[in-house]
């Protein structure tokens, strides 16, 4: 084992605040946590803040954040949008794309040449790059696949099934996944040998909360669930939003809908007076608004970790999660903290066995929290995710 | 759901086993039509997974689109709870109804065949897909045990 000193992590979006999503999150925590072990850490990113526009929002430049230099480059502005929403569009869809749209969309993904040239003039020990869905990673990864590290955040979708994807993974060496469910995703599609796998996660830094502030400093009196996240349809927000109108109506439980995150909340007319929605918070706030919800919803199908769901754990909160996501429901089955459903009517027994149970409620959210002491404390993490980084 | 589920104060919640209780609640309810309401098939406009991966769970979705796509769209009587100015308000509903539906009874009647004839063509086409690949499948079972005679 060699000790990776110099490591570039890349990651297309970085936001001192953590507002940006979930993967870039990860990418962050990982990156500051190297660096606080003493690692030469280079985080390189470009300078959009929307994942939508994929503006240049911010000057492009270098500074020091937490210890690790954060490497800011304009996003390439002359990629043919329409080409690349026409092919990603029938990818989605489970439509044919041919060798040249699959390079076509690739390069007319989110790329920057000026982070690019940099990767290729660099001497890193390591590159770790991630999510896998960007022609940005797929770029850096490739600059020097012999120091590659992929942190892919794969889902089983459309994209995973790509040719172009396919030819990544086998030229990568090392791969960093979130959860075993994901891992096993990536053997199933790419066939990687278990030595150039490690499961490494993120870690959660112990707090103390007040699980009454919350419902205090907004007057409740009635129980609210609570979903963090963005609010679209791929992360099953206005699934959510149904399943909740409909449980008021079925049940008559005035039970409110909390909501943190960026994004529109598409909702029935009904049920928009129950919704209370918090936008940005700080991460005192998240804690506490999770740490007074009756549960933590969970239902997106795709996510290769869910730091929100072990976030919910650590506040004491159980989860409801859709059994659709592997990895939702292994942690749920691993952890003891939470239920998950397939259907309205589970949806609705569970949730009614949650608000009607206060000390079985309390119960899952214990176990949830041991969890997540026992297996995602920053020292654990930190360990697997070092020993990942120095394997050759 | 009942307690018997679950042991408050018991160490540790097998949750896995819990789940699967809830399961088999909700087959039986759903059975015994304490989930009939048309209601569930709009929750469930969004689980397109669960559409794509449970048989059982389209043949139950398409019977609720079933139930809700005639809605009753005749007259009704018309009530106040509030007590005071009652007669007036009714009599005010009663006249806003009256012009009201000389427009919107063509209109919901319309959207009611529309919505008909669209649940049919879906279920239509669900028979006929099940039926293809039931007949895909004997035939493929058929090829099968032929291919096995003629090695032996």
């Amino acid at each position: 084992m060699s000790r990776a000193d110099r490591i570039a992590f890349v990651c297309p979006r970085f936001d001192d605040r953590g507002t940006v999503g979930g993967a870039e999150n990860l990418l962050k925590e990982l990156a500051l946590r190297a660096a606080s072990n003493g690692r030469d850490v280079h985080f390189l990113t470009t300078c959009a803040v929307n994942h939508f526009t994929w503006e240049n929002e911010k000057p492009a430049g270098v500074r020091d954040v937490g210890g690790m230099t954060v490497h800011e480059f304009e996003v390439d502005e002359d990629r043919d949008l329409e080409r690349f929403l026409d092919i990603q569009d029938r990818i989605s869809h489970g439509g044919e794309v041919s060798d040249e749209e699959e390079q076509a969309w690739l390069d007319n993904n989110v790329n920057s040449r000026g982070l690019i040239d940099h990767v290729r003039e660099s001497a890193y020990d390591r590159i770790v790059a991630g999510p896998y869905l960007f022609g940005l990673t797929w770029r850096a990864l490739l600059a020097h696949p012999d120091t590659a590290c992929l942190v892919p955040c794969l889902h089983d979708e459309a994209f995973s099934r790509l040719r172009i994807m396919r030819r990544l993974f086998a030229q990568i060496p090392r791969f960093l996944f979130n959860a075993e469910p994901e891992r096993q995703l990536a053997d199933r599609l790419f066939d990687i040998s278990a030595a150039h796998c490690a499961v490494v996660g993120v870690g959660l830094d112990s707090k103390e909360i007040d699980s009454d502030a919350f419902m205090r400093a907004h007057g409740l009196r009635t129980p609210y669930a609570i979903y963090v996240g963005r609010r679209e349809p791929l992360k099953g927000t206005p699934m959510l939003t149904d399943y909740v109108d409909t449980f008021r109506r079925r049940t008559g439980r005035d039970l409110k809908l909390v909501f943190a995150g960026s994004g529109e909340i598409e909702t029935p007319t009904s049920l928009r007076p129950h919704i209370i929605d918090l936008g940005f918070v700080s991460d005192r706030e998240k804690s506490e608004a999770m740490a007074g919800a009756a549960a933590f919803i969970h239902p997106s199908v795709n996510e290769s970790l869910s730091i929100v769901i072990l976030e919910a754990w650590q506040a004491g909160t159980p989860c409801l999660v859709t059994a659709f996501s592997d990895v939702m429901r292994y942690q749920c089955e691993q952890s003891g903290g939470g239920l998950w459903f397939r259907s309205y009517p589970e949806f609705e027994e569970q949730l009614t066995l949650l608000l009607d149970h206060p000390e079985f409620r309390a119960m899952l959210g214990n176990q949830g929290k041991a969890f997540v002491e026992r297996e995602y404390n920053w020292s654990v993490v930190e360990q697997r995710l070092l020993s990942a980084l120095d394997k050759r | 759901m009942t307690d018997s589920l679950f042991q408050i104060g018991a160490e540790g919640i097998d949750t896995a086993r819990i789940v699967g209780e809830i399961q088999k609640s909700v087959e039986e309810k759903i059975r015994d039509g304490i989930y009939p309401d048309p209601e569930i098939a709009r929750a469930e406009r969004h689980n397109l997974k669960n559409l794509q991966t449970q048989d059982a769970f389209m043949d139950y979705y398409m019977n609720c689109l079933r139930q809700a796509a005639y809605v009753d769209i005749n007259a009704f009587e018309i009530r106040e709870q509030r007590n005071l100015f009652a007669p007036v308000l009714i009599a005010l509903k009663k006249v806003i109804w009256k012009l009201l539906v000389f427009y919107t009874y063509r209109l919901w009647s319309q959207q009611n065949q529309v919505n008909g004839l669209l649940v049919a063509a879906v279920d239509g086409m669900d028979r006929k897909n099940v039926r293809k690949i039931q007949e895909l499948e004997a035939r493929v079972a058929a090829l099968e045990s032929a291919k096995d005679m003629n090695r032996s």
